[in-house]
């Protein structure tokens, strides 16, 4: 592809319910516009990715900063809205459409939500109480079945992540846990603890996106594939999301031209420990089954071969919904830019950024984004 | 309704819940609830695939759909318990992923929420909760596989 990320920005991340969208957003966008060194009236066009905002949220709050009268484009994809604002941004300048562009997330949770994400009411499983914790515990008790992945294997992904967070400043939860901390942490549902599960924020990340100039701080984009999922029934063997994430994963190798261990520095879609050890496999670091074998040797952690969330994920940063993608991809730009701080992957040069959207029952997600990001 | 054919309290509303067509599967009884418990849905006269929704054409290759009903009995392919309070509803409470003989993978509520069922156990449709959600309870231990 001929674009780069020029600059990215982010708001602090965590429960702010002091904090409306706009002074998010306003913190995300000047920060990112300030880092792309562009000035605001350049841009030519936003992409936002919202789940929860209300009506209108995009409008309201980048009026604030000064944005308005360009196209201002909403998109929701779940989990992955922000990755998918970032992927229709990327696409626009890669076909000409604009030139540049600000891929924007924002999300105020605990304006909607007291505890645990669960679907609408139309929805078929949403309406028999299937909270998201629940979607993620039915693949967690399955892959335990067939593979015998063990308790302890599971919290090894917290205990990894939350590690990689205490070096992350805008990260809500900076506290190192235990295994043990971990399995006793209170049950939230089986074999999915507290500790195991991401916590909803509030947050808002950005991202400026153009044709590729000769800037040494610009990030090039390899490629980016945004897929939905297919039908997920009986005939399904895999647990949910698999198959979505291996064939999105494997379309955005083959764009970039690129292999699984090209990859030099990860961020996955930890929403619940699950998810990350199952994502793994997907995205080809491990047969399938021997994706707890990355925790165990320390394959996935800073320090090893390739390290996975060293933000500290989802599990540590929280998961602002409309904001995680974009914020996924601010953490690959910092570590190829080598400015991640405590937490820097040593001489990365290929990032991969992997999101993951469901609670939509009958399909193997609602969309997943994988996108190659190179320096 | 006639007959014997007796409508368990899952159906265009459910008493108490929200307003609006109710997406769940559609579970039916007939004579004693309990004994003969199936959920209605269709099947392609094509291809054969079921599925609990009331679609007139096949999502796998686009034939047209008739009438079938599936279950009781099925097999799980996963389960949990879900132990954390949102709004409607009062944990702890099981739910199962079946997939029902012949039939459609459901989402079901289990009869026992102390601990979760385990991928292979067979599970037989019993009607539906008081809340209007289709109701399985464990048949046995757990079959191979």
């Amino acid at each position: 592809m001929k674009v780069s990320v020029y600059g990215i920005g982010t708001s602090s991340f965590g429960k702010q319910p002091g904090m409306s969208a706009a002074r998010l957003v306003e913190a995300a966008v000047l920060e990112a516009i300030d880092d792309a060194d562009v000035q605001l009236d350049e841009i030519d066009a936003v992409y936002v990715g919202t789940v929860f905002g209300e009506a209108g949220v995009a409008t309201r709050t980048l009026q604030q900063v000064g944005i308005d009268r360009v196209p201002i484009i909403t998109l929701e994809n779940a989990c992955a809205s922000g990755t998918t604002a970032y992927h229709e941004a990327v696409w626009s300048v890669e076909t000409g459409r604009f030139r540049r562009v600000l891929a924007l997330g924002v999300e105020t949770m605990t304006a909607h939500f007291a505890g645990a994400i669960h679907p609408e009411n139309v929805d078929a499983e949403g309406r028999q109480g299937m909270a998201l914790p629940s979607v993620y515990a039915m693949s967690a008790a399955r892959y335990q079945s067939e593979f015998g992945l063990t308790d302890e294997e599971l919290a090894l992904v917290s205990v990894k992540n939350h590690l990689h967070g205490m070096e992350n400043p805008r990260a809500q939860h900076r506290r190192a846990v235990t295994i043990e901390e971990v399995l006793e942490s209170r049950m939230v549902a089986d074999p999915l603890t507290l500790l195991q599960c991401c916590s909803i924020s509030d947050a808002s990340a950005a991202a400026v996106i153009g044709p590729a100039r000769s800037s040494v701080r610009d990030v090039r984009v390899r490629s980016t594939v945004l897929r939905s999922g297919g039908l997920w029934d009986h005939r399904s063997d895999r647990v949910w999301g698999f198959d979505l994430v291996a064939e999105t994963a494997r379309l955005a190798y083959e764009e970039a031209g690129v292999s699984a261990a090209d990859a030099d520095v990860i961020e996955v879609h930890d929403a619940f420990t699950i998810g990350e050890i199952v994502t793994t496999e997907a995205l080809g670091l491990a047969p399938p089954g021997e994706g707890g074998k990355l925790l165990l040797n320390g394959h996935t952690r800073i320090g090893g071969a390739q390290p996975v969330n060293p933000s500290g994920g989802l599990l540590s940063r929280g998961h602002p919904l409309g904001a995680t993608g974009i914020a996924q991809v601010a953490e690959i730009v910092w570590q190829l830019r080598g400015d991640a701080g405590g937490r820097q992957v040593e001489g990365a040069r290929i990032g991969l950024v992997e999101t993951m959207g469901g609670g939509t029952a009958g399909v193997d997600g609602n969309a997943c984004v994988v996108t190659l990001l190179e320096r | 309704m006639s007959g014997q054919r007796h409508e368990q309290s899952v159906g265009e509303q459910s008493p108490g819940g929200p307003a609006g067509i109710d997406p769940r599967p559609h579970v039916v009884s007939d004579g004693d609830p309990g004994i003969g418990s199936y959920v209605e849905g269709r099947r392609c006269s094509e291809c054969r695939y079921p599925t609990f929704h009331p679609a007139i054409r096949c999502a796998v290759c686009g034939g047209s759909m008739e009438p079938d009903r599936y279950g009781p009995a099925g097999t799980v392919f996963s389960a949990t318990v879900v132990r954390i309070a949102i709004p409607g509803r009062v944990p702890p409470y099981g739910l199962a992923y079946v997939d029902l003989d012949d039939g459609p993978r459901i989402l079901g509520h289990v009869t026992e929420s102390e601990s979760a069922l385990q991928p292979g156990d067979r599970v037989q449709l019993v009607g539906a909760t008081e809340a209007g959600d289709p109701l399985v309870r464990l048949l046995g231990m757990g079959a191979a596989g």
